[in-house]
């Protein structure tokens, strides 16, 4: 019998073949390297260093990642719908968890790759440009550093990874590329901003008590990576105790958030026969 | 050629909501037959198709395969078949292939459908009719012992149309079971072995073309769909 491995392997490559032959994404690839680069320069962080640009694009990438997972993957699985090769993957006994495990680490390796790229090129920017103290390859306290640089590129590789999640369930749901289109950038942004929204709501409710208010940024996407960059990154350098996040529980939401995601896709293909 | 049934619906009825799409349809699909589906626009075909792939659960009746276990029982191409643009002819069978994880025989797909000289060029840069070749070569990677093809021929022209239903003759007599339903009534007179005649969700006759022909003394298959199809229908009309 055919294993899932081998399907699993094929799909991938299927996936990763498209996306490196369709020009739209180079183009975003250029255009998100681009942009953080701006967002960089503009906000000086280039001249005064690593931590400056992260304080500079942490708040944008809140929105900009969304957004590129979106770009990268609303028509992944919705294409296939249409095209009507998803009944035809169904005669070679493909099964859902395999077809979805394939199709999101297919778009999320791209937008890894873009991420990665766009960071990576404003990080060697500043490497040039900064001043001489953060060529220091160290994290204690006070010290800015390259290695503070990778660990916001980890997180934000991250926050990507778990939107790309999201994007591929909702892509899942759409039965047309315009509805993907439409629940795909309506589902990102209301998850981006209605998490954070819910918690302030909650406090000024009075239902949310502030005693629990470290879990309830982690369940949140995007407050669970500004709370993991706050402590791992920018906590990390500046004097004085951190507490702006639990890490632990952030790391847990992010994860939570690209598992469920899979999950709750898989389990909506499956309803639909795959 | 033999003429096992190798795929049997039985008692199949299909209900969306209220409303009633099949109801009590029994089809053998036999290995070595190319069996037709007939009937109006909105009969059934399409959902009969689906619930004998196992794509959609029957509300009633049951499917069953009695071929061998291979792993791919069942080959499909679906009314509009598309695949990847950017994928080359010869790539998206070897994707198909991969699948299976067989060794990629694309050469051979490929030829057995007439596209052995576009196998290096792009999906995007096939017409309308390759296209659709390709998805006959992909329904028959595996060697699949039943094959569903909804409608081949729609849109296509006439000799691309005849050049399909030539392609699932020479399979149905290799003992492939080929399931195809058409509205392209000559074709179906000319390459079927069995045509199944599906009208508001009912089968009403079935046989060879020669069989039907005699049973309504009519001499071709359009005039058997007349006898058996639009006569009774403008009966209705009258009666009602």
């Amino acid at each position: 019998m055919t294993s899932a491995f081998a399907q699993f392997r094929a799909l991938v490559g299927r996936e990763i073949r498209t996306v490196a032959r369709t020009r739209v994404y180079v183009l975003l690839a250029v255009g998100l390297a681009g942009l953080v680069f701006a967002l960089t320069a503009g906000g000086g962080g280039g001249q005064t260093g690593y931590l400056p640009a992260v304080v500079d694009l942490l708040l944008p990438l809140e929105l900009v990642v969304p957004l590129a997972a979106v770009a990268v993957g609303y028509r992944s699985v919705v294409d296939d719908l249409e095209r009507g090769e998803l009944a035809v993957l169904e005669t070679y006994d493909v099964s859902p968890w395999v077809y979805v495990a394939a199709i999101y680490v297919g778009r999320a390796a791209l937008l890894a790759a873009v991420l990665a790229w766009s960071l990576l090129l404003s990080g060697l920017v500043i490497a040039v440009a900064s001043a001489p103290d953060t060529t220091v390859y160290a994290t204690h306290s006070g010290v800015d550093s390259p290695i503070l640089w990778g660990r916001f590129l980890v997180l934000t590789v991250l926050f990507g990874l778990a939107m790309e999640a999201l994007v591929v369930l909702l892509s899942v749901a759409a039965r047309s590329v315009r509805a993907a289109v439409v629940l795909a950038t309506g589902g990102v942004l209301l998850a981006a901003a209605g998490g954070d929204a819910l918690i302030v709501l909650g406090l000024a409710d009075g239902w949310l008590a502030e005693s629990n208010l470290l879990s309830a940024l982690a369940a949140a996407p995007n407050s669970a990576y500004r709370g993991l960059v706050f402590e791992t990154v920018i906590g990390v350098a500046a004097a004085g105790d951190s507490g702006y996040a639990a890490p632990g529980w952030s790391l847990l939401g992010l994860v939570g958030w690209l598992v469920g995601s899979l999950v709750t896709a898989t389990l909506l293909l499956s309803r639909r026969h795959l | 050629m033999t003429t096992d049934p190798v795929l049997v619906g039985e008692g199949i009825a299909h209900e969306f909501g209220d409303l009633s799409v099949l109801e009590g349809v029994d089809i053998p699909v036999a290995s070595g037959e190319l069996t037709a589906i007939v009937g109006p626009n909105g009969t059934g075909k399409t959902t009969l198709l689906r619930i004998l792939l196992g794509h959609l659960s029957p509300t009633d009746g049951e499917v069953r395969y009695m071929g061998p276990d291979v792993d791919r029982p069942i080959g499909y191409l679906p009314q509009q078949p598309s695949f990847r643009p950017q994928f080359t002819a010869a790539e998206t069978i070897a994707f198909y292939a991969g699948l299976l994880d067989e060794p990629a025989e694309t050469e051979a797909a490929l030829r057995r459908v007439g596209l052995a000289d576009a196998a290096d060029r792009r999906v995007e840069a096939l017409s309308g009719g390759m296209r659709r070749l390709l998805g006959i070569a992909q329904s028959l990677v595996g060697e699949p012992p039943v094959v569903v093809f909804d409608e081949p021929a729609s849109g296509l022209d006439p000799s691309m149309a005849a050049n399909a239903f030539e392609i699932l003759a020479e399979q149905a007599a290799e003992g492939t079971a080929v399931l195809v339903s058409s509205h392209d009534l000559s074709l179906v007179d000319r390459f079927a072995d069995r045509v199944v005649f599906l009208n508001r969700g009912s089968v009403i006759v079935s046989g060879s073309p020669a069989e039907l022909a005699d049973a309504t003394n009519s001499e071709t298959l359009w005039e058997v769909y007349e006898s058996v199809i639009r006569e009774p229908a403008a009966r209705r009309e009258v009666e009602a």
